[in-house]
């Protein structure tokens, strides 16, 4: 038990702060998702989701990087290509890559910007390339580019592989990104308490309001510190219960941001819904917390008697 | 960064469990069922401490020169969850080794070391915490027992409330007010640390009836109790910090979550038993107070293994004593859904975690209390204006 990063894990992370200092400030123009191809790119040249492949590396380094970059304003496909692709026996650096599930046809986070589709059907999954002329945008208040395939019935599939190691690296690294976003979402909105004053003091100071910030806290430390066991574990019941356990905090956590940014909570001015409306989708996906926790109960303590 | 264990803590976590099965009488489930405060409980840990004085196995964190073997924090810490996994055989004792004895290796006198310390790492030393008050729970320096200095010592009247153990106890770790003169010491400054020998004439101890099993709170009564000058821990003034620092010391707690989970494996093997475990309804609920316990065990770990580096305190332990109190409750509520029968006579340890889990949030500070800790000293946020 070391709850402490390695001194490789800690030089990792203080390189991967040095690029993400240009991509602290949220975008100048009120928009609902902000997604970086600088970003993309950067991380992509310096090798950072790649790392699940080195030697000496694995999973772990790589939730780190995700909940890491996650904290950024900006959203760029990290958890597909660093831990998902390594589990799928994808070659490094052929992200983004898109993630889906359910109908072939249905939208997919990331699917403008992807080069690989994962759509997983049941107990297989497929892999696709993709050209952006085969994708439609799809409007939403998510704040990730989404995207859906045109004509999903003329998907030329390249590969079939097995399900279960591409879920539950999904788990993984949906926990991982929902601890970074919901770190930076806590610290926006403990911002926003500490300076705007109501009845002569500031909201910050209300019992009401602390109470709730304090549970918010302990919901990021418990998603960040499941999401990690998870990624350095690597087994199906980790995975599911920080997926599981993330998603089923969502609704709660971001309700009560927004509650106490006020009507200022619900403007595109207001970067918070950066981050919440990334966890807003996350919380949905793979069937959401419900699912995740089937798979926990299965995983633990099996199917029948 | 790594979430195992070592072959090591695995053997040593195995070796306590083999001491327990070989230990423990049959039927210690039932026996233990009105839990670590009870009679039985306290009873049993006269002769349960000694044996694992004798195995090394009391003591391990304590320093060498204190009887102990300067042991790592992880390995008491497994100990830790093992007993009270177990119904906690070591019944008050787990409160002598994890900070009394601490508390008074730091500020004892060299007299206090010499009376004090044998009989707890020897396993037979059985202490009271006498703290809170009719008045003073959450707001503990509201507190109003007062010592009067007088020849020798001090003469203590008041009255303690919720006090564990004291039916049983030798020595109360007690916290009275020495009462205000003018321009003497007032509030936290005035308050004074003694070790006060249960059997002195003037202390009366009544039980208190309640739902978290028998014999476990009491109401500690003093009427002119003679305490010796020699009995004082620390100086007058400096009670605050030696509590601070002893409570610190209690900041790794108790690993309730351990036992939740264990009752969460029972509860699903009951509900397989019954052939009611393939409901996707059952299996959701029993999955998402797990991911409470698990949420609990990781926060409670990072706060050990802050210990372990020997980091600064900080409010970390709050935060996990906040998701403790929600795995507890989290686990309980499941099992009083689904096997209420087991709160109605079918299920004894079912009925023990009931009791340990409702006081979660009361016991050793309210959840509240860790809220606006957590709040202030965590997120700094700032504090309520006094009205
Ligand atoms: C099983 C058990 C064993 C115990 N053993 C001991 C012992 O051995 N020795 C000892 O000294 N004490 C012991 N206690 C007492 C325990 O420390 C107190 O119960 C606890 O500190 C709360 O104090 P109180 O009960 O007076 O509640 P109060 O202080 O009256 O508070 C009641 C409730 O009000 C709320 N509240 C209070 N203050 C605030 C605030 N500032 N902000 C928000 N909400 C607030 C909380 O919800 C709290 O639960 C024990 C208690 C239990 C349940």
């Amino acid at each position: 038990m070391n709850f402490e990063p390695s001194e490789d894990q800690a030089s990792v992370l203080a390189a991967l702060d040095q690029v993400l200092a240009d991509f602290r400030a949220p975008p100048v123009e009120p928009v609902a998702s902000a997604y970086s191809q600088d970003l993309a790119d950067l991380l992509a040249e310096s090798g950072f989701l790649d790392i699940a492949r080195e030697d000496g590396f694995g999973p772990l380094d790589a939730a780190l990087v995700v909940e890491r970059v996650s904290r950024s304003p900006w959203a760029v496909e990290t958890a597909a290509t660093a831990l998902v692709a390594p589990a799928a026996v994808l070659p490094a650096g052929g992200g983004p890559i898109a993630l889906l599930e359910g109908k072939a046809g249905g939208p997919a986070r990331f699917l403008p910007v992807a080069r690989k589709l994962v759509f997983l059907a049941g107990d297989h999954a497929e892999i696709l390339s993709v050209r952006p002329e085969q994708v439609a945008p799809v409007e939403s208040l998510m704040a990730y580019p989404y995207g859906r395939l045109q004509s999903p019935e003329d998907r030329v599939v390249e590969a079939v592989v097995d399900a279960v190691p591409i879920r539950r690296r999904w788990r993984v690294g949906l926990a991982a990104e929902a601890a970074g976003a919901m770190a930076a979402a806590l610290g926006v909105v403990l911002e926003h308490v500490k300076t705007r004053h109501a009845f002569g003091r500031p909201l910050g100071a209300f019992q009401a309001i602390q109470h709730r910030l304090a549970m918010a806290a302990e919901t990021v430390e418990s998603v960040r510190w499941l999401a990690r066991r998870a990624a350095w574990s690597d087994t199906e019941a980790d995975a599911a219960l920080a997926a599981g356990f993330a998603q089923s905090r969502i609704a709660a956590f971001t309700y009560d941001l927004h509650q106490f940014s006020g009507a200022m909570g619900l403007t595109l001015e207001f970067p918070l819904h950066l981050w919440t409306y990334r966890l807003r989708a996350l919380a949905g996906e793979l069937g959401g917390a419900s699912i995740q926790a089937r798979a926990v109960a299965k995983a633990v303590w099996g199917d029948a008697a | 960064m790594e979430f195992g264990w070592s072959s090591e803590e695995e053997a040593h976590r195995q070796g306590v469990r083999d001491l327990l099965a070989a230990t423990l009488p049959p039927d210690w489930e039932a026996l233990a069922v009105h839990g670590p405060g009870s009679d039985f409980q306290t009873d049993y840990s006269r002769t349960f401490c000694p044996l694992l004085a004798e195995k090394g196995l009391l003591v391990p964190n304590w320093p060498a020169k204190y009887g102990g073997q300067d042991a790592p924090v992880w390995r008491q810490f497994i100990l830790g969850e093992e007993m009270w996994a177990a119904n906690e055989p070591r019944g008050a004792q787990y409160m002598n080794v994890n900070w009394i004895g601490p508390a008074l290796m730091r500020f004892g006198t060299a007299d206090q070391l010499e009376r004090y310390l044998p009989p707890i790492r020897e396993g037979r030393a059985i202490w009271c915490q006498g703290f809170s008050e009719p008045s003073a729970g959450s707001d503990l320096a509201a507190l109003r027992t007062t010592a009067t200095p007088v020849e020798g010592g001090y003469r203590v009247s008041g009255a303690k409330i919720w006090t564990s153990y004291a039916g049983k106890a030798d020595t109360c770790f007690l916290l009275a007010r020495v009462p205000a003169s003018e321009n003497g010491p007032a509030g936290k400054s005035a308050i004074v640390i003694l070790l006060t020998d249960m059997s002195s004439p003037g202390i009366q101890v009544k039980q208190i009836p309640a739902l978290i099993g028998e014999g476990d709170i009491h109401e500690v009564f003093f009427d002119d109790v003679f305490v010796p000058a020699e009995n004082r821990l620390g100086e007058e003034g400096q009670a605050w910090e030696i509590i601070t620092y002893a409570l610190q010391n209690e900041r790794t707690g108790i690993a309730r979550y351990e036992f939740s989970r264990r009752m969460l494996d029972r509860g699903v093997a009951r509900l397989k038993a019954e052939g009611r475990w393939a409901d996707p309804v059952v299996q959701e609920r029993a999955a998402r107070a797990l991911m409470l316990c698990e949420a609990a065990r990781m926060l409670v770990y990072r706060v050990v293994d802050a210990k372990a580096h020997d980091l600064p305190a900080d409010a970390f332990p709050s935060v996990a004593r906040w998701a403790v109190v929600q795995a507890d409750n989290g686990v309980n509520d499941f099992l009083t859904e689904f096997l209420p029968d087991g709160l109605i006579g079918a299920d004894p340890v079912q009925l023990a975690h009931h009791q340990r889990a409702i006081a979660a949030g009361v016991a050793s500070g309210a959840a509240e209390i860790q809220l606006n800790l957590i709040a202030r000293r965590w997120l700094e946020l700032p504090g309520e204006p006094k009205r």
